[in-house]
């Protein structure tokens, strides 16, 4: 017993949550009525989308100063958006949900799809994100781009980026969400394929295009059916209405929208795409892959908790798939030897463990959220000090051969370490806070996926350790010809702030601004009891990551690493260098009929960006290619044709009239 | 009367010119065979005009005739157009554009 | 002297019909022109006089909004759908009208040939092409077909439905044979075209003559009163319908009636390739509007199976295909088959809501198509215009306004929100599913899922591409060519996001007359 009173004393316990059950709240206020900054709202994602358009349009003119306005608008931004969070923590809880009608788009009689924005608490702390690591990674890209001499395009499509993302937390109905949907994905294409002289890049940007398409369909189609059901895509409306629609449209709706956020978030069984995407720059990788987009498929789930409340078959399904992914994930990352692929095997991991949240209901979605926020803040300062790593080694990715490298690259290493404090569980960094939060719901709702997230965070500190080891600690292993240095201010500083971010988070969200208290009255809370005793369990989850970090530094920095991937290994590992055959399930399922259909698309001659549709095409295509062939070019057949159609026709009323 | 027999021949008629398209390679001869299944529709108009007792069956014919010149005029123009430039009316031989 | 009875002069109602009449009175002067006037004032008449007749033609078709009734005995309906139909058409014959003018995107004349009788590579032709000949009859002919849409989509009889029809497509016949470059293709598209369409136009008249014996009249009102009191003769009436159907399948490009419309798109002159994807699909969509609700609309559930299948071939196939396409004009052949597709929808739920967002969606359509055709005709390589989508290979880089207005209209084919393409077919999907249709609307969805891709392909080939060799050689057209694009475009755009008042519109003529 003194132990537990012991732990109790020292280490934080709290975790932010409300300290009652509260209710979503979904009465709005408009923009006028709040007054102050609000009304300006639409500067948020307009400033940067002027940046994206200036610097499109004005083209090589703008190459000397363009990546200046491209950083300085997305600071606009975030200091509006500091403006609102503080003018929104005056207003009292129940009118924190602002709306601003941009313009009408209502059409067709009924139907309501106004230009409106929403800022509530959900979508400011969104907007802070991703105005605020977006600022920093814009900084960030000053330095890192700074020989590319298409830099200015890069920074043209990251404020488009910006733009479509804030466009996509800040709109009020679903349809405008879509547009930011749309909006993400084509900026993401444009940055995975930014280096598109590399084959490896185009393919990827390809490929996480198609997969996205998939996730995409399933959006619009949940659109419409909600169109159908409720005939409004309003949120507020659409929400007030769903206790009266049946539980079966619900879960289709619902299913469909997971199925929108799988695609996006790179969940099970869409998830191929996100380590091949790591073919971006790493700026990209670090905002779009690990901070913000990927987590947009939470934000969706979380905002559309009115519909998934009432369907226990789709809120299952996003608990089912958090499950799977969050293993697979962490799984892959522990056997992938290059830096940006392990990080991305662990983003997955993370995300999986937001949807576990998100799929626990009103217990999980406030842990949800704030897991999200503060990996948005420890992932990104870890791809930024991985970017770093690699900018100072000729571009070397492979961990093998690294080593050693805390005395060349002193900074970075710092902010590589306070990001694997962040992430890797350890008491009263972020994830003490955020995933155990996620954990102690779990274990009160649904006790297996609650064991699970406790064994995953394990591997979770495995793989981070073994990832700090291999690359700053052992025995040196790079090339002769590499000299490894540390990168300009301009790169580090953005990873230092980042760094506070990774290590206080935590802290400052549970006791200085609750965020659950915050989140709240949008998402809706349920007291949830674990079924451990909450002492012992934090005490467990502790030891648990203590265990996975013994175990890494045992086994990657006190013995030496090979620097070549040794194949005598556990067919697991095989499995987890191979992302658990993701691709070859791919290929075989889009790419060997893809490969079967070039037969008919002659005219392809393999050009990279063509291929966009190869993968797509696949088994269309290959219906296309082959229904080309009815076009004989002679008049005849035509005719042939026309005739067999009239007595298709013939046939097909004589037949309806049968029955 | 009986117009069905009437009705059979035109039905019969309207056939054989779709057959005719389908078969003949000779531009001009498909081209009549498409005249013939105009004419089809002309005798079953004039024989429901008959059946039932009103004159706009039999007016349509005329009509009909009237728009079947116009077309002889723009065909046969495009056929010979055709003809000069290769010296052939098959209809087989334009098939450039396919696919 | 005993008085004579006073004859009964039948009552024309000269201003329903003045758009009409002025349209065609105007092709009929312009043959006059073409016979009197000296050769060098001719082209500036005949196309001063195209113009007027349009213009004066759409401001009769405006102080005639609001007419609800029929003329002519009962032969045409001047009504809602006609009237904001003809005004859809007569401003797509404006656009289309500006792009046959141009003369300065290809260095020796328009887009039509110097004469199209003389022989491909004879003398004559070099000759005449070297002193700089222009084709006129281009101007009557382009009048003609435009009266003939008006007509078309306005007839309330089978038979007028069939002389407007032939009004429309003869002079297309005609027109598609006469392009400048390539006149091989455009020779093989005239005849293609005219033996098919003659061949389509034999089984709508059969079909017209099945429905008489039916029904004992032609006129949609007698047809109609006798499908509901259905007698025993309905075989004769599904006959009909079939084939009435068939030509109507065929003038829309309907699968499996489509295969002239790429050949054809193909081969004709650019400008006319546009009328006919824009200006014939709404004439002919009108019609068929009218046909199957006026005259069947009371039989829809017979009919309706042969739709669905239609439907379903059409715009499956029509994506399919039009993804496999490595030409431009056949793209958007394949494209304009889609849409095809998926105004069938609208046409076969027969709801006054499906009639407006048909309209609706007929005008988008026809406008952004008019300034995609316009754009494509700016892409040329030394023989002329260069349709193959290699030539647009980095267009995005070398030319970003023209590449943005063209991925502007693709992207309103494509029904991307915020433009207009995509409130036509939000509300054409909504009021289909709403009439009951919901699993059509589904599979359209997808269809529209995968035509995006098509679209997109170009979009990508165009900003994303590196050019081939020195990158895409873009003519720069004069003022009339450019006012069809920025039109087309300022359309596309504003009805994109403001939609409601052409709605409105839409709304308030969703009523056909009886």
């Amino acid at each position: 017993m003194s132990i537990l009173t012991a732990a109790q004393a020292v280490l934080p316990m709290s975790d932010g949550a409300p300290a009652e059950n509260v209710e979503p709240i979904t009465a709005t206020i408009t923009a006028a009525q709040a007054g102050g900054a609000f009304p300006l709202m639409w500067l948020l994602f307009a400033l940067p989308a002027v940046g994206a358009a200036v610097l499109l349009i004005v083209g090589r003119r703008s190459d000397r100063w363009g990546y200046l306005l491209a950083c300085a608008l997305p600071i606009g931004s975030f200091i509006l958006a500091c403006i609102l969070l503080a003018q929104m923590m005056a207003l009292p809880e129940a009118d924190r949900q602002v709306t601003l009608e941009l313009w009408n788009w209502t059409f067709a009689g009924s139907f309501d799809a106004a230009f409106a924005l929403r800022l509530d608490p959900l979508s400011i702390s969104f907007v802070m994100l991703i105005t605020g690591v977006g600022s920093l990674i814009h900084i960030y890209s000053i330095g890192y781009m700074a020989e590319d001499p298409k830099r200015r395009l890069f920074f043209a499509y990251l404020n488009l980026f910006v733009a479509a993302m804030l466009l996509l937390v800040l709109a009020d109905n679903y349809l405008l969400v879509y547009v930011g949907w749309e909006g993400v994905g084509l900026a993401s294409y444009l940055l995975v394929g930014f280096w598109q002289y590399k084959d490896s890049a185009a393919v990827a940007a390809k490929k996480a295009f198609v997969m996205n398409r998939v996730g995409d369909v399933g959006l619009s189609l949940a659109i419409m059916l909600m169109f159908l059901t409720f005939g409004t895509v309003t949120f507020s409306d659409v929400f007030e209405a769903a206790p009266e629609a049946s539980e079966t449209t619900l879960t289709i709706i619902g299913l469909l929208l997971l199925l929108a956020a799988v695609g996006k978030s790179a969940q099970f069984p869409l998830q191929a795409w996100l380590l091949d995407a790591m073919e971006g720059p790493t700026p990209v990788s670090a905002l779009i892959h690990a901070a913000t987009m990927v987590t947009a498929g939470v934000y969706l789930v979380v905002r559309s908790n009115a519909i998934f409340d009432l369907s226990t078959t789709a809120i299952s399904v996003v608990l089912a798939i958090g499950v799977i992914t969050m293993t697979m994930g962490a799984w892959i990352a522990c056997a992938q030897d290059e830096i940006k692929k392990s990080l991305a095997g662990s983003t997955m991991s993370q995300i999986g463990y937001m949807f576990l949240g998100a799929g626990l209901g009103p217990a999980g979605y406030v842990f949800a959220i704030f897991h999200l926020l503060m990996h948005g803040m420890f992932k990104a300062d870890l791809f930024l000090s991985a970017g770093s790593v690699m900018h100072g080694n000729d571009d070397q990715k492979n961990m093998r051969l690294y080593g050693g490298l805390r005395v060349a690259m002193k900074v970075t290493m710092v902010a590589f370490f306070c990001g694997f404090l962040g992430i890797s569980g350890l008491p009263p960094f972020d994830s003490w806070f955020s995933k155990d939060g996620i954990i102690d719901a779990a274990l009160g709702v649904n006790v297996f996926a609650g064991l699970v997230a406790l064994g995953v965070a394990g591997m979770t500190a495995f793989y981070m350790t073994r990832m700090l080891a291999m690359t700053f600690f052992g025995s040196p292993r790079w090339a002769e010809d590499q000299h490894p240095h540390e990168s300009p201010p301009v790169m580090t500083v953005p990873m230092l702030i980042l760094s506070i971010g990774a290590l206080f988070g935590g802290l400052f969200f549970v006791y200085v601004a609750p965020i659950g208290e915050w989140l709240a009255p949008v998402t809706g809370y349920e007291e949830s009891t674990p079924v451990i005793p909450e002492i012992p369990l934090k005490l467990t989850s502790l030891a648990i990551a203590i265990i996975g970090i013994a175990l890494g530094w045992r086994k990657y920095a006190t013995k030496d690493v090979p620097r070549v991937a040794p194949t005598n290994v556990t067919i697991l590992t095989t499995a987890g260098r191979h992302e658990l055959y993701g691709n070859a399930f791919n290929e075989s399922l889009f790419m060997r009929p893809g490969q079967y259909l070039t037969r008919w698309l002659v005219w392809f001659d393999n050009r990279s960006l063509d291929g966009l549709v190869r993968g797509i095409a696949t088994g269309i295509g290959d219906l296309g290619g082959k229904l080309r062939l009815w076009e004989t070019g002679y008049a005849r057949s035509y005719a042939l044709s026309m005739l067999g159609g009239a007595l298709l026709l013939g046939v097909v009323v004589a037949t309806a009239r049968w029955f | 009367m009986d117009p069905s027999a009437y009705i059979i021949l035109s039905a019969i008629l309207f056939t054989i010119g779709a057959i005719g398209v389908l078969l003949r390679r000779n531009a001009i001869v498909v081209f009549m065979s498409v005249e013939m299944m105009l004419n089809a529709a002309n005798l079953a108009f004039v024989t429901f005009a008959r059946m039932h007792g009103n004159l706009e069956g039999q007016v349509i014919a005329f009509f009909v005739m009237i728009v079947a010149a116009a077309e002889v005029v723009v065909g046969l123009a495009i056929i010979m157009t055709i003809f000069r430039t290769r010296r052939s009316v098959s209809i087989d031989d334009p098939s450039l554009m396919r696919n | 002297m005993t008085p004579s009875a006073p004859v009964a002069f039948p009552d024309i109602q000269w201003l329903q019909l003045a758009p009409i009449i002025v349209v065609l009175g105007a092709a009929a002067i312009e043959v006059l022109v073409e016979a009197f006037a000296p050769r060098t004032s001719r082209r500036s008449i005949q196309i001063g006089l195209t113009f007027a007749a349009l213009i004066v033609a759409f401001a009769i078709i405006v102080i005639n909004a609001g007419t609800f009734q029929l003329v002519v005995a009962g032969s045409a309906a001047v009504d809602g759908p006609a009237l904001f139909l003809q005004g859809a058409v007569v401003l797509t014959a404006l656009l289309v009208a500006l792009l046959m003018m141009e003369r300065k995107v290809d260095p020796s004349g328009d887009a039509f040939a110097a004469r199209a009788s003389a022989m491909p590579g004879s003398e004559d032709e070099r000759q005449f092409t070297a002193r700089g000949y222009l084709q006129t009859e281009i101007w009557p002919l382009f009048l003609f077909c435009t009266g003939g849409m008006m007509l078309f989509l306005s007839a309330n009889d089978l038979l007028l439905m069939f002389i407007g029809l032939e009004i429309m497509s003869l002079p297309l016949y005609l027109l598609a044979g006469m392009a400048r470059r390539r006149r091989l293709l455009s020779q093989e598209a005239a005849m293609k075209y005219f033996l098919l369409g003659a061949f389509s136009s034999a089984f709508f008249l059969y079909g017209a003559a099945l429905i008489y014996g039916f029904a004992g009249t032609v006129s949609f009102g007698g047809i109609a009163d006798a499908v509901v009191g259905q007698s025993q003769m309905s075989g004769l009436l599904l006959g009909g319908i079939v084939l009435l159907c068939v030509g109507m399948f065929f003038k829309v490009a309907a699968v499996p009636f489509h295969e002239w419309a790429p050949d054809v798109y193909q081969g004709s002159p650019t400008p006319v390739t546009a009328y006919m994807a824009a200006g014939v699909k709404v004439a002919a969509f009108g019609a068929f509007l009218r046909l199957m609700y006026v005259a069947f609309g009371g039989e829809a559930w017979e009919w309706r199976p042969a739709f669905w299948v239609v439907a379903i071939l059409t715009f499956f196939v029509g994506a399919m295909i039009g993804l496999a396409q490595s030409d431009i004009k056949r793209m958007l052949a394949y494209s304009s088959i889609a849409h095809a597709g998926f105004l069938l929808l609208g046409v076969m739920a027969v709801t006054p809501d499906s009639l407006s967002a048909s309209m609706f969606y007929l005008l988008t359509y026809a406008i952004a198509t008019v300034g995609a055709f316009g754009i494509v005709m700016l892409i040329r390589d030394d023989s002329g215009e260069t349709t193959s989508l290699d030539a647009w290979r980095g267009l995005g880089r070398t030319h970003p306004l023209l590449a943005t207005a063209f991925t502007i209209f693709l992207l309103s084919f494509a029904g991307i929100p915020l433009t207009a393409g995509f409130i036509g077919k939000f509300t054409l999907f909504a009021s289909s599913a709403a009439a009951g249709e919901g699993w059509l609307v589904l599979l359209a969805v997808i269809a529209s899922a995968i035509a995006a891709f098509f679209y997109l392909r170009v979009v990508v080939i165009m900003f994303f591409s590196d050019p081939v060799g020195s990158g895409p050689s873009v003519a720069t057209p004069s003022w009339a060519t450019q006012t069809t694009i920025v039109v087309a475009l300022i359309v596309t755009v504003v009805l994109g996001l403001f939609p409601q008042a052409v709605l409105n519109i839409a709304d308030h003529a969703d009523v056909f007359v009886r």
